[in-house]
């Protein structure tokens, strides 16, 4: 009976090293990301690059989309119960602010982990709080002109004459365009909304003050963003698309000359072939008479964050470190197979880079839009980002449907004052 | 009988009129559907074109939906839960709807109309509460987490307590006379009678279940739990959106509901005076 | 809330006192659960409506939430909307589910099964594709615009989505595309109750349809009208999934409904959780008010 028991004592001492060991032996970080085509494939290129690094480490991916990854996040930090959160999180640039300070805490701080002078300064800048850093940036956002080159000579024009351009020069040519050709030189979705943002960041200017209040009322370059839109919309220029499938439409089947966008609609573009060579890459307008335009912006895009509450942080960290942040070659790999642009700037280095793209005449487009995403202005986020920018789309809309601009915005102002007021 | 004949002769206009209404109601209830059903066969750039007819890429959208995604995890988890809270939820709601209208008393009706306030309060308020009620009981990631709460709703109790006042009485006090218990009055004599409202309910519960969308997301965080609603989400939150697999996707999601309004539609139409003659 | 606990009745008559209470049983897994599941979140969300601040960072702010309520622009323009909504589409909605329910409960009626199913066919086809297709069809480039403009009916392609009443329309068309058959299933149930025989009699007598429709349809069917009319009230006062695909609540807050602003201040904004649960609360006692008034006027009749 003893031998028996000291037999079964071992064989249990051993299966619990046994299972610790195995437990030791496979670390899994999970991560949460949506587009199989673009982030799910470059985490996954990401694990094969650290596979070979600490081969001790697996890397599960999950399929979810961004809003609900968004909504998980929220019902877990309110309810405290964190046990289904992955390690890894990818968030739109967007929301950042206003989960890093309304949840704060829940998110692992990276400010030591990563050497943040290889990203270009507006991105870093959209998850820093408080001073720390709390995200890896990945896709770019930075915003381009893709333009139909055909269209365009047909008018006359060449992808020289839209570049470095202001908005009404932009406006006239489009007239110009549209008397020619009959086609509208843009296209974008419905309410314009999207130049809200890209405007008012290229002159360098965000809805909000140093301190975190509203400034919209009487600011000089959103009021000048606004009656730029209403400009280019009364001109009959602009397509309207009325959701993101006629957007796309448009785009593929030359109802409009070009779309503003961020360089990520590359990967939508490309998808008319029979288009190949008509196309062309340059930077978007700047708004005139405003000191410090530049005709540089930036348009979505999106960022990693590590959970606090992960027990595996540090490695999951390390593991952004050693990848999104440290490997110039993953990012070459990535962008020949799914055109995802990097924010890491050593990356613009690569061959991959430097290549002609054929789809736009041979033009290295890759390299001119890590060009232009380095001079893109910063400008601080802030928690009330989304309202401030409803309000403004508010505020756009009734321009456009004949109201008094200044008292417009000032009407915004009050808005999003109203719903930061508790 | 000369009479009648007559009398449809006269009734012919009014006929056509009839005909020519139901003919415009069928045919915008079922375009969308049709469009749907044609994008599933059509590639991206056909969709893009507002192409109104069959194309020959069904195969490859049904390659790049199978490849990229857990159709078959996600159709299963679904059908499993739709079903199980339909079963469940027909169960326990009918017994509440004929023990309120059977057993009526004014107690019963004040409980009744406070359960009807339940009905009144919007899924997004309760969402954090219940959430973290679940959370501490464990439920997370499990069907009775995702069922419970259409299990017993306001809704269906209401449906069969309305459906139950036309049920007759005198077939109660006869069940009664022969000495048959009350459960067994319920499940013998008021089921079998009542198949039309159940077929209704089960239809409209099936239907609910199946597209739920919030509650799913937030209790069924597990990746092996990913119900269709959440793959379909998935499948347009992309850069590069492709409308063919989507359609695709959504046009299998109507199979199951379909499935079933086939089903049970003769009960909707039979009726019970028809079966119990 | 009142207690669930049987009350033994006063006016005790036997063996009716015994069976209404042996009732409780049928109804209690049902009420349990309710409560449960529904009061006790509904509390909890009650006394998160009294409290603010961001996330979980909260603080006891008394009734402000819904004092506060009365200034929010966008709030009461949400009501305004969502009581257009309500007094527009469940009247016209029920009407011509009810008439297509008589229509096809036609004995004599040809295909009927054919048209059943097709005026089904919305309810299953998803919201995504019916979003879809709906802003295809009123885009500027659509199929409505390009048929007015070739009938010579307007002169430049109308803006359907983004001028405010056609929008608050078009959400209206969506929702009766989309309920129009739901409710039919519960008439065509509910007319299975009524003997078809009564019918041939009222023909005989020499009836006319209208006639039928009026004295034998919808007075016989009152049980099921009245549970449609509350459910609907409920359903538009709570409307979300059309408006969130179709529009998100633009241009300018014209269609935004209050759950679609509760979503929004939950999930989209910086989360408010107090004064969503305060809005939330509104819809709850309108829903209530008038539900109580349609019983009310459903039971006198």
């Amino acid at each position: 009976m003893k031998k028996f028991l000291s037999v079964l004592l071992t064989v249990v001492l051993l299966a619990s090293f046994a299972a610790v060991a195995g437990a030791e032996e496979k670390t899994t970080i999970t991560v949460w990301c949506w587009d199989p085509a673009f982030n799910i494939y470059a985490m996954n290129e990401a694990a094969k690059v650290y596979a070979q690094i600490n081969p001790d480490v697996e890397i599960e991916v999950i399929e979810v989309a961004s809003n609900d990854c968004e909504t998980r996040q929220t019902a877990a930090f309110i309810s405290g119960q964190m046990d289904d959160l992955p390690d890894i999180v990818l968030m739109q640039d967007n929301s950042g602010q206003k989960f890093l300070s309304t949840y704060p805490g829940m998110y692992y701080d990276l400010t030591d982990k990563i050497d943040y002078s290889n990203f270009a300064d507006f991105k870093v800048n959209y998850f820093v709080s408080e001073g720390r850093n709390y995200a890896v940036p990945f896709d770019n956002g930075c915003a381009a002109m893709f333009i139909r080159t055909d269209i365009l000579e047909e008018a006359g024009y060449t992808l020289a004459d839209v570049t470095d351009i202001t908005w009404s020069r932009f406006i006239e040519i489009g007239k110009d365009v549209k008397e020619k050709t009959g086609v509208p030189i843009l296209t974008c979705e419905m309410g314009l909304a999207d130049f809200l943002m890209m405007i008012p960041q290229s002159a360098g200017t965000w809805y909000f003050d140093e301190e975190g209040n509203p400034n919209i009322a009487g600011n000089e370059v959103l009021k000048a963003t606004l009656e730029t839109i209403k400009q280019m919309a009364d001109a009959g220029i602009v397509y309207e698309a009325v959701d993101w499938a006629e957007y796309i439409s448009t785009l593929n089947t030359g109802k409009a000359a070009s779309t503003i966008q961020g360089c990520w609609i590359l990967g939508s573009v490309v998808l008319a072939e029979d288009q190949a060579g008509k196309w062309g890459v340059t930077n978007i307008p700047r708004l005139d008479n405003i000191e410090g335009a530049t005709n540089y912006s930036n348009q979505g895009g999106s960022s990693w964050l590590v959970l606090a509450n992960s027990e595996n942080a540090e490695i999951a960290a390390d593991f952004l470190n050693q990848t999104f942040a440290g490997s110039t070659e993953f990012y070459q790999t990535i962008l020949k197979s799914s055109g995802a642009i990097a924010t890491y700037l050593p990356a613009a280095e690569g061959e991959a880079y430097a290549a002609p793209h054929e789809f736009f005449g041979g033009q290295a487009v890759f390299a001119d839009i890590m060009e232009f995403s380095a001079q893109i202005p910063k400008v601080e986020l802030r928690l009330y980002n989304y309202e401030a920018r409803d309000a403004l789309r508010d505020a756009l809309q009734a321009y456009r449907d004949g109201g008094d601009l200044d008292s417009l915005m000032q009407e915004a102002q009050d808005t999003v004052e109203f719903l930061m007021m508790e | 009988m000369s009479q009648i004949r007559i009398r449809r002769g006269k009734l012919r206009p009014a006929r056509v009129a009839k005909y020519a209404f139901l003919v415009l109601a069928s045919f915008l209830s079922a375009f969308p559907f049709y469009w749907m059903l044609v994008s599933a066969t059509n590639s991206n750039q056909a969709i893009m074109e507002m192409r109104m007819f069959p194309g020959a890429n069904l195969i490859e959208n049904w390659k790049t939906l199978t490849a990229g995604y857990a159709l078959g995890t996600a159709f299963l988890n679904s059908l499993r839960n739709a079903t199980v809270t339909t079963v469940c939820a027909l169960f326990i709601s009918s017994l509440a709807g004929y023990g309120f209208v059977v057993y009526r008393d004014k107690y019963k009706n004040l409980v009744m109309s406070l359960l009807m306030l339940s009905m009144m309060v919007p899924a997004a308020a309760t969402l954090i509460p219940m959430f973290r009620m679940f959370s501490r009981m464990g439920l997370n990631n499990s069907l009775l987490g995702v069922m419970l709460p259409s299990v017993a709703t306001a809704f269906l109790i209401f449906m069969f307590r309305q459906g139950t006042q036309s049920f007759p009485d005198a077939i109660i006090q006869a069940a009664r006379i022969d000495g048959l218990g009350e459960l067994r009055i319920f499940l013998q004599m008021y089921m079998p009678i009542m198949k039309p409202t159940y077929a209704a309910a089960a239809t409209v519960t099936f239907m609910n279940a199946w597209n739920a969308y919030l509650w799913p997301l937030v209790i069924l965080q597990s990746p092996d739990q990913i119900t269709m609603p959440m793959l379909i989400s998935n499948t347009m939150n992309v850069y590069v959106v492709d409308y063919g697999m989507v359609m695709l996707a959504v046009s299998i999601c109507t199979i199951p509901t379909l499935v079933l309004f086939f089903a049970l539609q003769r009960s909707f139409v039979e009726g019970i005076l028809g079966s119990v003659k | 809330m009142t207690t669930t606990q049987p009350k033994p009745l006063r006016k005790s008559k036997g063996l009716m006192h015994h069976i209404n209470r042996v009732g409780w049983l049928f109804i209690l897994p049902a009420v349990a659960l309710i409560l449960v599941l529904c009061f006790y979140p509904m509390i909890e969300a009650f006394i998160l409506s009294l409290q603010k601040g961001k996330g979980n960072n909260l603080s006891w702010n008394g009734l402000n939430n819904y004092t506060r309520l009365f200034k929010d622009k966008v709030y009461l323009q949400a009501v305004q909307n969502t009581f257009f909504y309500l007094i527009i589409q469940v009247p016209i909605m029920l009407g011509i589910a009810l008439l297509l329910a008589s229509m096809l409960n036609d004995k004599t009626l040809r295909f009927k099964g054919i048209f059943r199913t097709l005026i089904f066919l919305p309810c299953a086809t998803s919201l995504v594709s019916c979003s879809i297709i709906f802003k295809q069809l009123f885009s500027p480039s659509g199929l409505v615009n390009t048929l007015l403009l070739t009938w010579g009916w307007i002169s430049e392609p109308y803006p359907f989505l983004t001028e405010a009443t056609s929008a608050r329309i078009i959400i209206i068309v969506t929702m009766l595309w989309r309920w129009t058959g739901y409710n039919m299933i519960f008439y065509l149930a509910g007319l299975q109750n009524i003997d078809y025989q009564v019918y041939e009699a009222a023909r005989i007598d020499g009836a006319s349809a209208v006639q039928q429709f009026t004295k034998i349809t919808v007075p016989l069917l009152k049980p099921i009208i009245l549970m449609t009319t509350v459910l609907s009230t409920n359903g538009t006062l709570q409307l979300f999934d059309e408006v969130r695909n179709m529009t998100n609540g633009g241009p300018n807050n014209a269609t935004t409904t209050i759950s679609t602003y509760i979503y929004k201040l939950s999930f989209e904004q910086v989360p408010q959780f107090g004064y969503a649960s305060a809005l939330a609360y509104t819809i709850f006692i309108m829903v209530a008010i008038l539900a109580l008034i349609q019983m009310k006027v459903g039971d006198k009749q």
